[in-house]
């Protein structure tokens, strides 16, 4: 009970923070229909003739999930955690009954709900400016939280080891755009090398991207170097990444400056 | 009670010693004002006591455990240069942190108590920066604990919220919550504490009252006449041992009943000055003794009674 009121009142005080800072919540929900609105309709898909999507409309959708998926959290906690040591915040939660994980659980839940309207306006942009084909799967419902749980812990973790605000949104770009499209979201394995496939598999964003693929979309796969893993089985490898990172994000906040 | 203990206390920082063997108590219901110079090691030192940071040697208690087994609802945490999130107001700052203990005040009750209620709807990035330290101060509250650690808490504040918070402190002290804080002010030390320990290059090299602590460090009581004119001859004027720095004329060991000797002997002996001031010595004085900065009138020569 009492967890639920510290990471409540944790919750709440993040939320309204987020709320108010109008450029960021701007941007937030900007960011994916700049991206549908480059990549679906702009640059658009050429299933016939090869170029840069060359794929069915719908491959790419687990891709722009994903983008949300992983960015939003990675920067957003980096510079999160970062913001908070510099204003000796951890240093004082530290002496109060909140513990580490806690205090991510709560951030956790305001990156969740924030990516979920994201997301969600994310999937009728796709469908509407791309005609993207998707079937609903409850796995979606599931893959998303999930995901984000992950990548708040990596996040956490990059905003512990940076030494300031603009170090962490830094590395979270650093680390966030070869994720981005060395994890089977935009570009298939097949275009990659095949000695590079064993690292596609070592990203946890290769789990979520080929997971939801196989849960919403029912094409014809472009290949994966995640054989004979089916939807479940790769929210589960995604759920363990998920715990992973989140005890080494908490265990990786810092107390004091 | 013992509710703070140290006992050989270390911290190094690389090449840096921040504490170097400190050892102290503090009784329950005290008041105990930890002063020094910058870097002396003071913040290591109350980090050390609230658990946020670990000493390399030595042992610390707080309320007779480990200070990260501690009873966090006791305790209240006011870090020195701790900021809350900006886009709150003062009120959602101080119900921010009620919500992480078990049995937190009335929110606008603790608003009023340090003095904030007309800021309690303004975001607290925007509210003065005396208002601020008070809404900290209130976060800091706002679970009733039983042992304060405040640092620095009126830096930055204008004099009359100095006041406001040096009231409330005193109030709570009253009330018999131990409160241990870090000071540049000599005047808060002073006037808060019951005992006071001097921090210098990590070492404690005085603890006790503000009174005694004067009495064995603070020197003598001082007569200083600010001349218009040569220093030296109003210094044979005084007809005792006297110090010359500048225009200034500084005899120590001066008793308030000879005052009025002086000044007549000075207009004998014709000296023109444009001040005579005579002062008890202070803490101010036993700091800048034992932290090695203390005023010594430069010229440095005894001109007077000399032998």
């Amino acid at each position: 009970m009492t967890t639920t009121r510290r990471v409540q009142s944790e919750f709440v005080a993040a939320w309204h923070s987020f709320l108010r800072r109008r450029v960021a919540v701007f941007f937030t929900f900007f960011f994916p229909v700049l991206l549908v609105g480059i990549f679906g309709a702009l640059v658009q898909t050429n299933p016939a003739g090869g170029g840069l999507f060359a794929e069915d409309p719908a491959y790419y959708v687990p891709g722009y999930l994903a983008t949300v998926v992983l960015q939003t959290p990675l920067s957003r906690m980096g510079s999160e955690v970062a913001r908070h040591r510099e204003g000796s915040r951890f240093e004082k939660l530290a002496t109060t009954p909140l513990s580490r994980a806690e205090w991510l659980l709560a951030h956790t839940l305001v990156n969740t709900v924030i990516i979920a309207i994201a997301g969600f306006a994310l999937l009728v942009l796709t469908v509407g400016l791309t005609g993207a084909s998707i079937t609903f799967s409850p796995l979606l419902l599931l893959y998303v939280p999930v995901g984000v749980v992950c990548f708040c812990g990596v996040g956490a973790l990059l905003g512990a080891l940076a030494d300031s605000q603009d170090g962490a949104i830094t590395a979270a770009n650093a680390i966030g755009l070869p994720l981005l499209f060395l994890s089977e979201t935009f570009v298939p394995p097949s275009m990659l090398p095949d000695w590079f496939h064993p690292l596609v598999a070592l990203s946890p964003l290769t789990y979520f991207a080929h997971g939801l693929r196989q849960a919403i979309w029912t094409g014809t796969d472009a290949g994966t170097v995640l054989l004979g893993l089916n939807a479940v089985e790769s929210l589960a490898v995604l759920a363990v990444l998920g715990v992973a990172f989140f005890a080494l994000g908490a265990r990786a906040i810092p107390v004091t400056d | 009670m013992t509710v703070l203990a140290t006992d050989g206390v270390r911290k190094t920082y690389g090449e840096t010693t921040a504490l170097d063997g400190v050892s102290l108590s503090v009784e329950a219901g005290e008041v105990f004002a930890l002063i020094g110079p910058n870097g002396a090691g003071k913040t290591t030192l109350v980090r050390s006591l609230t658990g946020t940071v670990d000493p390399d040697g030595g042992t610390v208690e707080l309320l007779g455990t480990a200070p990260r087994e501690a009873d966090e609802d006791r305790l209240g945490v006011l870090p020195q240069s701790f900021s809350p999130p900006g886009r709150l107001t003062a009120r959602e700052v101080v119900a921010y942190y009620a919500g992480l203990y078990e049995d937190a005040r009335d929110v606008d009750a603790v608003l009023a108590e340090v003095g904030v209620s007309d800021a309690a709807d303004t975001w607290y990035e925007n509210c003065s920066g005396g208002q601020q330290r008070r809404v900290c101060l209130g976060a800091t509250l706002v679970n009733d604990p039983d042992v304060l650690f405040l640092d620095e808490p009126t830096t930055g504040i204008d004099p009359a919220g100095r006041r406001t918070l040096w009231d409330r402190i005193e109030a709570l002290a009253a009330g018999g919550t131990t409160v241990f804080l870090t000071t540049h002010d000599m005047n808060e030390a002073e006037r808060l504490a019951d005992r006071v320990g001097l921090l210098a290059d990590g070492d404690l090299v005085a603890v006790g009252s503000p009174g005694e602590l004067v009495r064995e460090h603070g020197g003598d009581r001082r007569l200083t006449v600010t001349v218009d004119g040569d220093p030296t001859a109003a210094a044979d004027a005084l007809g005792r041992e006297a110090m010359t720095d500048g225009d200034r004329v500084v005899a120590r060991g001066v008793e308030p009943a000879a005052i009025g000797d002086i000044v007549d002997a000075l207009d004998r002996a014709g000296v023109e000055y444009t001040e005579l001031s005579w002062a008890e010595p202070s803490l101010e004085d036993v700091y800048l003794a034992l932290a090695g900065e203390r005023f010594e009138p430069r010229a440095g020569r005894p001109v007077a009674g000399d032998d």
